[in-house]
């Protein structure tokens, strides 16, 4: 890009000034205070706009600053520049009432519209942090701000990291992050599917397990009744002791009718043949003594009723007792079959629970695609990284090139650290900058905005010099401007000394001197 | 419902065999998936006693083996249903229909041994069948022409689930009757055949109510996803929507579509969707494009692996995170 006019209507003390520039080095002379800084702002201030701070600070800011006493409504003006073959008028107005920005194309009459960012498009990666520091260098202020830095690490990272061109390293990494997230969420969500599988086949399971412990006891309770059933139904058919008369006895009966028959009869018999007074005696005594017998045998019979077995007997309610033994063995079976039947339903339910362990081909589809967007992240960092080296080695060997030019060979290796701070190596000892003379920091700091302002150019921007020489030695200042003349396009020196002027005469350097 | 389906299906085959007369019923193994219930086996006899002309031999096979209390071992059931309860080779005479069948059960899960090695037969009727459950390496191996070899007239073989001819008109596997595992494509049915003086002839009838189908749909590029549905749909509707469908949706899409799964299964039979279509981008052209940048190194470092490899899968990641998120 080349400026070739600048037209002031009025910006700070300038008022109604056309400032012609040509290719190559524009020597612009005036003395102190002739307004060499305010063309300097006016060139900023056209490209990237000028803005009003809020609040007190608008008191003392650039706007106000150069904001002119007489005739506000013409805080204006216009450049016109060639950039990529095509000429273009840049017309503004800054008056806060008026403002407006017009952009068109000299050439083809095109309007173009800086709000849509036409304008950025010309200027390329040049924003004004970029552009402030790199080509536009202010007076006694080479050393460029934190905002290069910044500026130098983002195009690291993605533009020249990608190898310049389109390509957004961080928004594709992010992109590669969410679609990781995406797989995961989907694993995730399928895996809840599976559980909810494996909760119902458990449930199932668990149900089956209850049924199981119910029919245990089912038939636990069956066996002890068959078993009770068993020991008990030959005890009472046995007798208790081996006297006939029980055998004879009805089994319901606890004494038989016939025992009483007897025993009336033989007391009576007793009575009547036994001579008297004995017969009262004997037949008194033997009445008792049946009585007794009749007595203990009804008491047996109500010991054994509150015997523990006999309590169960009780349980069972008489109709249950008619239950043949044979049902109790039917329903034992049936039981136990049913039993079993759950046993094999409960295992089989337990493999197929096992089996349910095992991941199925989706699970692993994704697995493998989650790997794949980790390989694609790894890459790509690893490329970027790699490229991010490249440019740093390609930065130092540029840098190193230019202050062996400027120092007369004196350093002929400067090296970029960590957040910019710079190094130059001699003798194979590393100097930090602040080391360094005054004279010699500008120098590196120069460099470093050159070289810099090459990394973001697409096109050639002018280099700006405003006073910027004045720790230079004349040796030094020859070198400097030397390698300007040769390297740049469109140089705008602002000086109030002739000494820039006198070296350039002494180069042989072909410029283009402006008073103001 | 596809449980009772099997059923149906078995019914069917029994209904099938009463109708034709059919002399002898073969089932090589795993009648079941698993441990069969008291209750299940009271219902496949029920369906046996069905059966007027036809003898029943039937052994156990690795998913419903004989463990230690299996229903199997103490079952009672019909006359002419034979269930072979040995781990050694039995033979099942049947004089009635002049055949013999030897076979085995499983006794656990796997069986390594072959107990029909070496075992020839041995002339018992005039017609003699071999069966066998098993065929791969933890499942009784089978060397066809050792089997073959043995003199039986027929090897009836179960356990592989997809019906295949092994030596024609000698030794098959009948297949599952009904396809059970979404793998199970393809036909499915029951082999019938005839041994006449000792010539076997042997033909397999499809008889599956269902078949599971996998199929590949091709993206074409720029198809969207309403286009995408429509042709499955089409293909379910040409395949059969009867039919369990597990589909592959392979081809190039456009880079900027992905295709929403859940919104494909129209008629609700399928099982399985994968998308494993490609953004069609065109990786020569743009490595070509991007020849100094990250995007070409990026390519140039993982491509050349085939399409199935994990590197393939990171270069279309990598190269759509790439492509879509560029600076216009």
């Amino acid at each position: 890009m080349k400026i070739l006019d600048l037209k002031i209507r009025n910006f700070g003390k300038l008022e109604d000034r056309q400032i012609r520039l040509s290719e190559g080095i524009n020597l612009v002379y005036g003395e102190n205070e002739s307004g060499k800084s305010t063309v300097h702002t006016f060139i900023r201030a056209m490209f990237f706009g000028l803005e009003r701070a809020r609040g007190r600070a608008a008191a003392y800011d650039t706007y106000s600053l150069y904001e002119p006493w007489e005739n506000p409504g013409q805080y204006s003006g216009a450049v016109r520049f060639a950039c990529g073959g095509r000429t273009f008028v840049l017309d503004r107005n800054f008056d806060r009432y008026s403002r407006k920005t017009e952009l068109f194309c000299e050439d083809d009459g095109e309007e173009l519209s800086v709000g849509d960012g036409d304008l950025q498009m010309l200027l390329g990666e040049f924003s004004e942090g970029v552009y402030c520091n790199t080509v536009s260098v202010g007076q006694l202020n080479a050393r460029p701000g934190e905002a290069l830095a910044v500026a130098l690490r983002n195009y690291a990272t993605n533009y020249y990291a990608s190898g310049g061109g389109d390509l957004d390293l961080d928004a594709a990494l992010l992109r590669l992050k969410e679609r990781r997230k995406e797989i995961d969420r989907q694993i995730k969500e399928d895996f809840r599917k599976k559980q909810a599988d494996r909760e119902r086949v458990e449930q199932e399971a668990s149900y089956i397990w209850r049924e199981m412990h119910r029919l245990q006891t089912e038939s636990d309770n069956l066996k002890e009744r068959i078993a009770y059933r068993r020991a008990h139904q030959p005890q009472r058919e046995e007798p208790e002791n081996n006297r006939v008369i029980d055998e004879l006895r009805p089994g319901k009966w606890r004494i038989h009718p016939l025992e009483i028959l007897v025993f009336v009869i033989v007391v009576v018999l007793v009575f009547m043949f036994i001579q008297r007074p004995w017969n009262y005696l004997v037949a008194i005594v033997l009445a008792l003594l049946c009585l007794i017998y009749t007595w203990n045998r009804l008491k047996v019979s109500k010991k054994q009723e509150k015997s523990e077995p006999e309590k169960l007997l009780e349980e069972i309610t008489p109709e249950e007792e008619k239950i043949p033994l044979e049902k109790l063995y039917w329903e034992l079976e049936r039981s136990e079959e049913e039993l079993g039947e759950k046993q094999v339903q409960y295992n089989n339910l337990r493999e197929q629970l096992e089996e349910m362990d095992e991941m199925g081909e989706e699970f692993w589809e994704q697995e493998r695609q989650r790997e794949a967007v980790d390989l694609a992240m790894d890459k790509i960092d690893e490329l970027s990284l790699k490229l991010q080296k490249q440019m740093e080695q390609k930065m130092n060997d540029l840098l190193s090139e230019m202050i062996s030019e400027l120092t007369g060979g004196k350093y002929t290796r400067l090296v970029i650290g960590d957040g910019l701070k710079m190094c130059l190596i001699r003798d194979g000892r590393r100097i930090p900058v602040e080391y360094l003379s005054r004279g010699t920091a500008e120098q590196v700091y120069l460099a470093l905005r050159m070289v810099s302002a090459r990394v973001f150019q697409e096109e050639e921007l002018p280099v700006l010099l405003d006073d910027t020489f004045a720790y230079y030695d004349d040796v030094r200042l020859k070198n400097t401007l030397r390698w300007l003349g040769s390297n740049k396009n469109q140089v705008i020196l602002f000086t109030c000394q002739n000494r820039e002027e006198e070296a350039l005469k002494a180069l042989g350097v072909k410029y283009q001197k402006i008073k103001i | 419902m596809r449980a009772g389906e099997l059923w149906t299906s078995l019914e069917r085959i029994v209904d099938l065999c009463r109708d034709e007369e059919i002399e002898l019923l073969l089932i090589a193994g795993d009648l079941f998936h698993r441990q069969p219930l008291l209750r299940e086996l009271k219902e496949v006899n029920g369906l046996f006693l069905r059966l007027e002309k036809t003898q029943v031999v039937l052994c156990a096979g690795n998913h419903d083996y004989l463990k230690k209390d299996s229903y199997y071992r103490t079952f009672p059931w019909a006359e002419h249903v034979h269930m072979i309860l040995g781990s050694e080779l039995e033979a099942v005479e049947l004089p009635g229909i002049g055949a013999a069948v030897y076979g085995f059960s499983y006794m656990s899960r796997e069986m390594q041994a072959q107990p029909y090695k070496g075992k020839r037969a041995k002339g018992l009727q005039p017609a003699e069948i071999l069966m066998i459950h098993g065929g791969d390496e933890r499942h009784v191996p089978v060397k066809k022409d050792e089997a073959v070899a043995l003199g039986y007239d027929y090897v009836a073989l179960g356990h592989i689930h997809k019906p295949q001819n092994i030596v024609p008109g000698k030794m098959a596997y009948c297949g599952a009757l009904e396809p059970v595992d979404c793998n199970d494509t393809g036909k499915h049915g029951y082999i019938c055949g005839e041994i006449t003086d000792k010539k076997c002839r042997i033909k397999f009838v499809p008889s599956a109510a269902r078949q599971y189908i996998h199929t590949e749909v091709r993206a074409e590029g720029g198809m969207s996803g309403s286009e995408l549905k429509e042709k499955i749909k089409a293909v379910i509707e040409r395949g059969g929507r009867e039919n369990i469908y597990k589909i592959m949706i392979t081809g190039f899409r456009s880079p900027d579509i992905r295709f929403d799964l859940r919104a494909m299964d129209v008629y609700g039979n399928i099982i399985e969707l994968i998308d494993d279509t490609k953004p069609s981008y065109d990786f020569a052209k743009i490595k070509r494009q991007n020849e100094d940048n990250l995007l070409g190194e990026f390519i140039r470092q993982l491509e050349g692996c085939g399409e199935d490899s994990l590197q393939y899968r990171a270069m279309c990641e990598g190269v759509q995170a790439l492509m879509e998120t560029r600076r216009d």
